[in-house]
């Protein structure tokens, strides 16, 4: 080992980056342990103000074992996505890769888009009262980091790559272990794709990415019916 | 290009991007260069961090997180002279640039309003809450002037230095040394007495845990561990075992008594009575036996016991009898004992305080140990591993790794309260008695009540493991004075068991008559001192670092100061430095460094690189050195040979060396081979240190914890159980450690409560909803333990009811990491501006530490914003109850009523 040998993280930015065609990920449940290292990273990465959310892991518990599933969801960066027709004034838009970003400067905090998206990946950031959501991380991809969810699972259950280019790992990861969206039924062909996917998931987070007092969860704890617990 | 900066290529980069096609060429994508928008980190006028972090901008400067106890390697993202981000070092072997979600909002222990920024000295009564600031010259002189007095009158022993969490690799203890005190106490028996004294016990090290060789094992058998959510080394282990599992068909089974993360993503989970965990080791060990599907050879090579006599010994552990006690089906554990010894050597048993934090667990780690030496997969590839860690100096495993140790000189070590000091004076007739009982080599061992509680002699046999949770008690008893208690990022005011009791100690002048406390956060044990110093974090210091390799080659690596400590918050190393140069009388001489760096490049001078590239990379290790496979088949090293005298008995290879006699290996088919690093060179599956410890503590040899063999014996106060008595178990989630990290807001968000889990059907029988909020009430534990078998119940709290269906029907479940009345607004789950204000030993208008969720109050669990508030605090009504012998704390025990409020 040589003293002037390079160490990774300071070529970041230093070495130019694949274009891809098509930006994104594969979630494999079968991997995942619901350590929350995403969801924080996350949050940490983006100063997420308290209560919004821009990914977030389910607790569900299972209907067929006795033990908990967990569910990373973030936004899925749908190919049709209902958000983008939704917004009056054109805030929300496709990026070269095929990510669907916010464009701060354009947004003007009327939720529309919030309302349109079946995944609830949008909500309104309390510090700056305009929509916000997960967009890869552009700001990392763009210098070579891997978005910061998946920089962080230890599992390796989040894989980000070019799911349009069929000799990307992601691609690969995809093909070999059959991942398909979630809620495929809502039609907007997602660019997150799952691994371990049940149908029992969809209806149990219905939720989706925001926390609502619907969950069940046992994480993000909110009151069970009427009683609140006291010290 | 070797003549642009890194923002220039970009900007280049992007400018041509525009006039290229899409997809065929290597370009970054880079958006919005020229548009205005921020993509740069702006700092409000208020200070707090905002807008993305610039990668291209921010410096990475590697370190060792201190999340927890598993220390990663990892790397922070310095923009602006602030940590913005934390993420994996790629080049930690263990960790291999992975991080949890400790990791991540650690920052936040850093960067919050509500630090301890200024030395506090008490103005009110202790516990009142009031404080004034004073300079550290002024708070310094005055502990020091205490320090002094007592060390001059020649009782350095009555400073206790009590720490929670102290990762300096010996440098508080060469402070405590160097005073003289032996009292520098932990919380190892809160922790893991109990599951490393049968690591002592059979393989002679702990090596801080086994190190199991989950990358290549194809089956992990599962006693109540949690690696998953909670385990030292967890990160290391999750991302090994979710390989094995997912890539190559690896299966685990786990036995616990909840759903834990761990039991979730085993392919398959039982729920087992609490505390029977060693049943069903015993039985599949009976199993494998009758199946002979154990490895003759493997054993009578290693295993110092007889095949035969061992088989006699297993007899009533059959599978049947286990089920009986546990639950788990005779016909699962034949099945699992069968397919756990069909996979061998590519097995492994994993074991953790599920297991071991019982009455029983002592033994029932013995007995998960001996699945692993009965099929013979220790130190094979995918089997039962140990390896080498700690600093290193030509210990055991260590051969040709370079000699790392604190720089000289090293203070003299404490002596031992022999008969005829005057320590040993102070002592109650009771403990003198029992002490001159002891053999000699425990009496050399012995330093008073507090760090070698003599009823608890295995806490000490091997190595000083102490029984924190009866150090207050002891105080109050009387068995050791005090006179400066300091404690060092301490939470027993909160954590520990009884938590009360330690409260009510604390709050003694009489008892305490000066109480100091090392600090980052306003914790409940700081806000009961009499002055508290501010420390800096783990990301504003430096630290030794190395822990067990899962890579299997050792490595070391350096926490070292990515930014400098806010207002006046200072290392602990500063600190102690500067106390042993006002306390004078020899200290200061073992504190000559200036620079807290030098001190540390000192440290690590022989390892082969130079200390800039060593700083530049973080982490050191050897990947061209042999795997740690079979460690005890290596022939004993020239240098240890010579000289060395073989035992034509026993075949135990001596060393003689300056009239100390050391085993160093043993003869096997004529070949001098290290062998394991215990008294007979083999695996102590059978070891007589139980029933002699039992014997000089009169305990009755009856009681299981004194058996020479692994043995499964039910829990005294398990026996006879009424139908109305449960059992209460706690747990660690995966976003907490211990207290200390209730008040992270990011951790604080995923889990700020914790309802008492229980199955449905347990639910139901005992008329509970969903939702009720319910009366938990604890008693005594029985057996041989602290305050056993007292009628009146140590303690209750009131919480909410949540149902799982994969609890045990007989268990209920609670977290013990909410529920904080200090901790500032995250920690209590309440706006605590107006507090935070007026607080003196915060600058909530610190530029660096603003935080809009605290200061805009936008904690969503709180009470007063119509939340489920921030949980309960259920630790005073946990009884003490250390485990005979070792004194570990027996957590899972706790016998329970529940009554509907």
């Amino acid at each position: 080992m040589s003293d002037s040998e390079p160490v990774p993280w300071e070529n970041v930015g230093r070495e130019p980056q694949k274009a891809r065609s098509r930006a994104g990920m594969v979630v494999d449940l079968e991997r995942c342990i619901g350590c929350h290292a995403c969801s924080v990273a996350c949050k940490t990465e983006h100063s997420v103000p308290l209560g919004g959310f821009r990914t977030r892991v389910r607790y569900l518990e299972r209907p067929d074992r006795p033990t908990l599933a967990f569910l990373p969801l973030l936004c899925m960066q749908c190919q049709d996505a209902p958000c983008l027709d939704a917004c009056p004034t054109e805030a929300l838009r496709r990026g070269a890769d095929g990510r669907v970003e916010i464009d701060q400067d354009r947004c003007c905090g009327n939720k529309a888009c919030v309302a349109a998206c079946p995944y609830q990946a949008i909500f309104i950031n309390s510090e700056t009262g305009l929509a916000d959501k997960c967009d890869f991380c552009t700001h990392r991809t763009e210098v070579g980091l891997d978005p910061a969810c998946v920089a962080a699972c230890p599992c390796d259950a989040l894989r980000f790559g070019d799911l349009d280019d069929a000799q990307d790992p992601v691609s690969q990861y995809a093909e070999q272990r059959g991942a398909r969206p979630f809620k495929e039924d809502a039609g907007t062909r997602p660019s997150v794709l799952y691994v371990g996917h049940e149908d029992w998931m969809e209806p149990a987070a219905k939720s989706g990415i925001q926390i609502s007092r619907e969950d069940r969860d046992i994480v993000y704890e909110q009151p069970v019916g009427e009683t609140e617990p006291s010290r | 290009m070797a003549d642009l900066d890194r923002r220039d290529f970009l900007k280049l980069a992007s400018g041509t991007a525009v006039g290229l096609a899409t997809g065929a060429l290597s370009v970054p994508i880079f958006k919005r260069v020229t548009d205005g928008a921020p993509t740069s980190a702006a700092t409000t006028a208020s200070g707090a961090a905002t807008g993305k972090i610039d990668y291209t901008r921010a410096k990475a400067v590697p370190t060792i997180c201190f999340g927890c106890t598993t220390h990663c390697g990892v790397i922070g993202w310095v923009q602006d002279d602030r940590v913005r981000k934390i993420e994996g070092n790629p080049l930690d072997p263990n960790s291999r640039g992975k991080i949890c979600a400790k990791a991540n909002g650690m920052i936040h222990y850093t960067y919050y309003p509500e630090r301890l920024l200024f030395p506090l000295e008490r103005v009110g009564p202790r516990g009142s809450g009031q404080w004034k600031r004073i300079s550290w010259d002024e708070a310094l002189d005055k502990v020091a002037g205490r320090l002094r007095k007592i060390r001059d009158d020649g009782h350095p022993e009555r400073f206790i230095f009590h720490y929670g969490r102290d990762k300096t690799k010996g440098f508080t203890s060469r402070f405590t040394n160097a005073f003289g005190t032996p009292n520098r106490l932990n919380r190892r028996s809160i922790c893991s007495s109990n599951r490393r004294a049968p690591l002592m016990s059979f393989y002679g090290r702990d090596f801080e845990w086994e190190t199991q060789d989950f990358a290549e094992t194809q089956f992990i058998l599962n006693f109540g561990a949690n690696p998953m959510e909670a385990y030292q080394g967890g990160l290391f282990m999750m991302q090994r075992i979710q390989d094995a599992r997912v890539d190559h068909g690896a299966q685990m089974v786990t036995f616990e008594v909840r759903p834990s993360a761990t039991a979730s993503v085993s392919d398959e989970y039982f729920a087992i009575m609490p505390g029977t965990d060693g049943a069903v080791a015993m039985a599949m060990c009976h199993v494998i036996l009758a199946e002979n599907l154990h490895d003759e050879v493997f054993w009578t090579r290693w295993a110092n016991f007889p095949l035969d006599d061992l088989r006699q010994h297993l007899e009533p552990f059959t599978p049947e009898f286990a089920e009986q006690e546990s639950g788990i089906p005779a016909a699962d554990i034949r099945r699992l004992a069968i397919a756990f010894a069909q996979a061998a050597p590519r097995c492994c048993t994993l074991s953790n305080r599920g297991s071991a934090k019982h009455y029983n667990g002592m033994q029932a780690d013995r007995g998960i140990r001996m699945l692993d030496v009965l099929v013979g997969n220790v130190g094979k590839p995918g089997g039962y591993c140990l390896s080498t860690l700690r600093m290193w100096s030509g210990h055991y495993g260590q051969d040709g790794l370079p000699k790392i140790s604190q720089p000289k000189p090293s203070p003299p070590k404490p002596k031992p309260y022999l008969p005829g000091t005057p320590q040993f004076a102070e002592l109650p007739a009771e403990v003198q008695d029992r002490v001159q009982g002891f053999p000699e080599v425990w009496q050399k061992k012995y330093f008073g009540e507090l760090a070698t509680p003599s009823e608890y002699p295995l806490s000490f046999h091997w190595y000083t493991m102490r029984v924190g949770q009866l150090v207050q008690e002891y105080i109050r008893q009387g068995r050791a004075k005090v006179e400066v208690y300091m404690s060092y990022v301490y939470g027993a005011a909160y954590g520990y068991p009884e938590a009360n009791l330690v409260r009510e100690v604390l709050r003694d002048e009489k008892l305490i008559p000066f109480h100091v406390a090392i600090e980052i956060g306003y914790s409940e044990q700081a806000a009961l001192a009499d002055m508290i110093l501010p420390e800096a974090t783990s990301l504003e210091r430096w630290d030794a670092h190395s822990q067990n390799a899962y890579g299997l080659i050792p490595y070391t690596g350096i926490r070292q100061p990515l930014v400098d400590p806010p207002g006046e918050a200072r290392p602990v190393q500063i600190i102690l430095r500067d106390l042993a140069r006002r306390i004078g009388g020899g200290m200061e001489q073992y504190f000559d460094f200036e620079d807290v760096e030098d001190f540390y490049r000192e440290w690590y001078q022989n390892v082969p690189l130079s200390w800039e590239e060593f700083k530049r990379r973080g982490i050191w290790h050897d990947p061209t050195r042999s795997l740690d496979y079979e460690l005890y088949e290596r022939p004993v090293p020239e240098d240890k040979l010579a000289g060395s005298v073989v035992d034509p008995k026993t075949q135990i290879i001596h060393q003689s060396k300056d009239g100390k006699k050391t085993a160093v290996g043993i003869m096997m088919d004529g070949k001098a081979v290290q062998g394991f690093p215990t008294p007979s060179r083999r695996i102590q599956v059978y070891d007589e240190i139980f029933p002699e410890a039992a014997k000089a503590v009169d305990l009755p040899l009856t009681d299981g914890n004194a058996s020479p063999l692994p043995i499964y014996f039910r829990i005294p106060s398990h026996e006879n159980l009424d139908d109305d008595e449960y059992i209460l178990t706690t747990f660690k989630w995966n976003v907490h450690t211990q207290g200390r990290s209730g008040h992270l807001k990011y951790q604080a968000e995923i889990v700020h409560t914790n309802p008492l889990f229980m199955h449905p059907e347990t639910g139901r029988e005992l008329g509970f909803d969903e939702g009720d909020e319910v009366e938990v009430t604890t008693f005594r534990p029985k057996g041989y333990t602290f305050r056993a078998g007292e009628e009146e119940p140590v303690g209750s709290f009131r919480n909410q009811v949540r149902f799982l269906r994969g609890m045990h029907k007989r268990c209920v479940a609670s977290s013990h990491h909410v529920g904080h009345w200090e901790h500032g607004a995250i920690g209590k789950a309440a706006d605590n501006r107006q507090q935070a204000e007026q607080f003196p030993g915060f600058d909530t208008q610190h530029a660096a530490l603003q935080d809009p969720d605290i200061q805009q109050n936008k904690i969503w669990w709180s009470k007063d914003r119509g939340g489920v508030g921030g949980g309960v605090h259920i630790n005073d009504a946990l009884p003490i109850n250390p485990c005979p012998l070792v004194g570990g704390q027996n957590w899972y025990d706790n016998v329970c009523k529940l009554r509907k409020v």
